[in-house]
């Protein structure tokens, strides 16, 4: 009976929607997550019989066909890349990125990963390290007894040193996009690196190359709306009993069957 | 008498495939943009068992025989996303999709770019504006859908909009006889369909399932205990022959 099998395929895909809305909830309070979701499409159909063809000698044609569906199958779980809502930390290494860059950062083996999780710190050397300790991309380095930094919009770095009087310029933090943010591929720890799909990356500076601006002091939050996340969690349960429904109402009538000749 | 068995046995092949629809409409109903369908019946008449010595006419058997599952096209509720490029369609329109087999046609409305920078489904197809593909400069950002289609983007830092194109729009005067070819995508028969000037385009909304959920289940049982009740109609059928024969061959001692 298909039946049982498309139902199967409904709970399937249901199972897969509460999983990245359950991972969605677990990352509601980590800095620069962008939610994912689910995304469905339906499965090819069996025409039993074809909308359009011949339906007698005189040379009525069907209005209407039978088409049979053979279920759901998921398709992607695309990322919603929206700005997170922005929170003031008063940590002058917190910054977050107003616009449509990342962060780049290069990792251990020399390849660069992108993050919009912007809060960073500096290593035993004075490097400016993300929570991992990987290296901003390109490297300031903060001197030893510098009293206060200051990160501009367009993510010129300067520090005040002790003693002196005026600001000296550290260098620029960089910002990268892709023409296909949702193409990047999320490696854990908030990093994305680069795919087929996302295109290459474009470095820029932040205002200049309409990549957005950088705010000090500052983190972006995750773009998850729990109340949405919520809701979507029902309705995924809902859908999934459904199917589950549609399975022992299958199995009934198998039985039904089965006994119908004793 | 075998004619009994036979009704019934039409009405349980068609109520089975009534089920693979409810199935498919409720494993669909988190599925962008997609369409329930139903199922339709018609009785087949056909001529009993044949003898000429009857006194009166032998009357016809009616057997019941799906005719065709027809798209329910009403309209899906908007669930709002926030991002720009998911488009819902307030209207009877539908976008169009290139595909390798030609023009399909769609009411999902969840977006993307490729790394060409075209405007994308989610299989990766173009989804064409009135003047071909919809293609984005990298260095495009804060992208405008118009209620009417447009799509005007800011380049680099620019602060004037510049258009990218079109939403191409298309709706049809028969739209039953769209045939579904999986994928969300619904390729047209008979109807080419033709520019819809009407559709509004909300963005940031996607238009969901219109899959009724109650009614679903309400059918769902409908099928079940029709199936059932046909089950024990030929069961009691079988009985009753296997009684007659039991009965007439019961030779007296």
């Amino acid at each position: 009976m298909r039946a049982l099998y498309t139902a199967a395929t409904g709970m399937a895909a249901q199972e897969l929607n509460v999983q990245v809305i359950s991972n969605n909830i677990a990352n509601m309070r980590t800095t620069g997550f962008k939610k994912q979701t689910a995304q469905f499409q339906d499965l090819i159909y069996d025409h039993v019989r074809r909308v359009g063809a011949q339906a007698s000698d005189q040379g009525t044609i069907l209005p209407v066909g039978v088409d049979i569906g053979g279920g759901v199958k998921t398709v992607g779980t695309p990322r919603l890349m929206t700005q997170g809502t922005l929170s003031t930390t008063g940590n002058d290494l917190d910054l977050a990125i107003r616009g449509e860059g990342f962060f780049k950062i290069q990792m251990p083996d020399g390849t660069f990963s992108y993050t919009r999780d912007g809060s960073f710190t500096t290593d035993n050397t004075g490097r400016v390290v993300t929570a991992n300790g990987n290296p901003l991309q390109p490297t300031i380095t903060i001197p030893n007894g510098a009293t206060s930094i200051t990160v501009a919009t367009n993510g010129q770095v300067s520090v005040t040193v002790a003693g002196a009087t005026a600001p000296t310029v550290l260098g620029q933090i960089g910002l990268t996009r892709f023409i296909n943010k949702t193409g990047l591929q999320p490696q854990g720890d908030n990093l994305f690196i680069e795919t087929q799909a996302s295109g290459p990356p474009q470095d820029g500076i932040a205002t200049a190359d309409g990549l957005g601006d950088m705010m000090q002091k500052t983190l972006e939050q995750a773009n998850v709306e729990v109340v949405t996340e919520i809701s979507d969690l029902i309705s995924a349960q809902r859908a999934y009993e459904m199917n589950a429904k549609v399975v022992s109402a299958a199995d009934q009538m198998l039985q039904a069957t089965s006994n119908m000749f004793r | 008498m075998q004619n009994t068995l036979l009704v019934g046995l039409s009405r349980q092949v068609v109520l089975e495939r009534q089920m693979d629809v409810v199935a498919n409409n409720l494993a669909n109903m988190n599925t962008n943009g997609f369409k329930a369908e139903r199922s339709m019946f018609q009785e087949f008449l056909n001529t009993g068992a044949h003898e000429d010595n009857f006194q009166g006419r032998d009357r016809r058997v009616s057997f019941v025989q799906d005719r065709a599952a027809y798209h329910d096209f009403s309209a899906g509720p908007l669930n709002e996303t926030k991002n720009p490029l998911d488009v819902a369609i307030d209207g009877s329109a539908f976008l169009v999709v290139q595909t390798p087999a030609g023009e399909r046609f769609t009411r999902d409305g969840k977006l993307s770019i490729n790394p060409r920078g075209q405007l994308v489904n989610a299989s990766g197809y173009p989804v064409l504006g009135t003047s071909g593909p919809i293609v984005f400069q990298p260095t495009d950002k804060a992208i405008n859908v118009a209620q009417d289609g447009n799509i005007s983007v800011l380049e680099g830092t620019a602060t004037i909009d510049s258009l990218r194109g079109k939403l191409r729009l298309v709706s049809f005067a028969r739209p039953q006889s769209l045939e579904k070819q999986g994928d969300n995508l619904f390729a047209a028969t008979s109807d080419p369909g033709a520019p819809d000037t009407k559709a509004i385009v909300r963005q940031g909304y996607v238009e969901k399932s219109n899959v009724n959920s109650v009614l679903e289940m309400t059918r769902m049982i409908d099928v079940t205990r029709s199936y059932q009740k046909v089950s024990s109609l030929l069961q009691q059928q079988g009985d009753l022959q296997k009684a007659a024969i039991e009965r007439l061959a019961e030779v007296p001692a």
